[in-house]
């Protein structure tokens, strides 16, 4: 045998041991362990109420049953809630049933003097005891019920007001302030 | 002991049932929003009267010379704190000459008179806060308590001329005019 054909030999013997050993090298995949995220995302339940109007103004007529407010006053309450929530209700009070308004020297307008009609609906006075305020100083203005397509809502309460003096009529002539709060409760 | 494992876990459940329906009863406020409330009772005091015209009929020298007609005063008021009466007067601008024929021949105040709701006849001597010194008469007189800061009042007046007293019994023949205040006044 010639020294050219050992040569081949040993050529063709090399590149088959080469494309041997080759190929699996480059078939193997190397993977890192798995590192994990934590995710969390938090939907805030909320509740609040936006007032169109701050302040109210009556011309007072002594021992008359209609004296209405100068302004109504629109209260929109937005709501996101849990699951368990039942029923959204928008109250309005006084934290004083006896002196709803005054005129600061001891004459006072009682909050049963006091009506509010909503969504002009009738005229209720403000006697009923709610989650806030005084005692018999409230009224519940309006009731949602919570189902699964009102989660998240809103409603608007167009309240008109009116001081109905024909049980007081023998006020004293003056300026009676005073300061009535609406407020929204998810229960 | 299979039996005591069971009861312990139901125990455990209902309280973790029991602690999540009283989390869920709790209420959620909305943050309160406050509404001004201005209320002005304002103080007034009016007077209104029946009629505005009373005519007389004089006879010479008699002391009895009626009006036509009554007329009635009804007085109206809503006061503030402080007040303690409400008057109401009769009065003239001038004592001397109440009505006037325009030519120097006069009526005075001492002369006429008013009866308040059918009392006495009263000339309107009197200096009150409203008029003439000596041309008036205070009609009516009403403590102001807390059961009447918002009222009102009638007073029926009936009126006459007395020509008896001294020189008027040689008044002339003629027209005499003149105008006869009414008026309220809340004090102090």
């Amino acid at each position: 045998m010639s020294w050219q054909a050992k040569f081949g030999r040993v050529v063709v013997g090399l590149a088959v041991m080469l494309a041997v050993l080759a190929s699996p090298l480059r078939a193997q995949v190397r993977n890192s362990g798995a590192s994990t995220i934590t995710l969390q995302a938090v939907l805030t339940d909320s509740i609040s109420v936006s007032l169109s109007g701050n302040a109210v103004n009556f011309n007072l007529t002594a021992g008359s049953a209609s004296n209405p407010g100068s302004v109504g006053v629109t209260a929109t309450t937005s709501w996101l809630l849990k699951p368990s929530v039942g029923s959204v209700n928008l109250y309005a009070f006084f934290s004083n049933s006896a002196a709803a308004l005054t005129d600061g020297a001891g004459d006072n307008i009682p909050s049963a003097d006091f009506q509010i009609s909503d969504n002009a609906g009738p005229f209720a006075a403000l006697t009923s005891t709610v989650p806030f305020g005084g005692a018999n100083a409230g009224l519940q203005v309006s009731s949602v019920k919570i189902l699964g397509n009102n989660r998240s809502g809103t409603r608007t309460d167009v309240l008109n007001f009116n001081i109905n003096l024909s049980t007081s009529p023998n006020m004293n002539a003056g300026t009676y302030t005073g300061t009535l709060t609406i407020q929204a409760q998810a229960i | 002991m299979k039996t005591r494992k069971l009861f312990r876990i139901g125990v455990v459940a209902l309280g973790v049932a029991l602690a999540t329906s009283m989390a869920s009863a709790q209420a959620y406020n909305s943050g309160a929003q406050t509404i001004a409330l201005n209320a002005t009772l304002a103080e007034s005091l009016t007077l209104s009267l029946s009629a505005n015209s009373v005519n007389f009929t004089l006879a010479a020298g008699s002391a009895a010379n009626a009006g036509s007609t009554n007329i009635t005063a009804t007085t109206s008021w809503v006061l503030k704190p402080g007040r303690t009466a409400v008057g109401v007067y009769a009065y003239f601008g001038n004592a001397a000459a109440a009505l006037t024929d325009g030519a120097g021949n006069n009526i005075p105040s001492s002369a006429f008179f008013i009866a308040d709701n059918a009392g006495a006849s009263t000339a309107l001597t009197n200096t009150v806060a409203f008029g003439a010194a000596n041309g008036g008469l205070q009609l009516a007189n009403v403590s102001i308590t807390g059961a009447n800061k918002n009222a009102s009042r009638t007073d029926v007046m009936a009126f006459n001329i007395n020509l008896s007293g001294g020189t008027l019994p040689q008044l002339p023949a003629a027209t005499y005019t003149g105008t006869l205040n009414i008026q309220a006044q809340a004090t102090p």
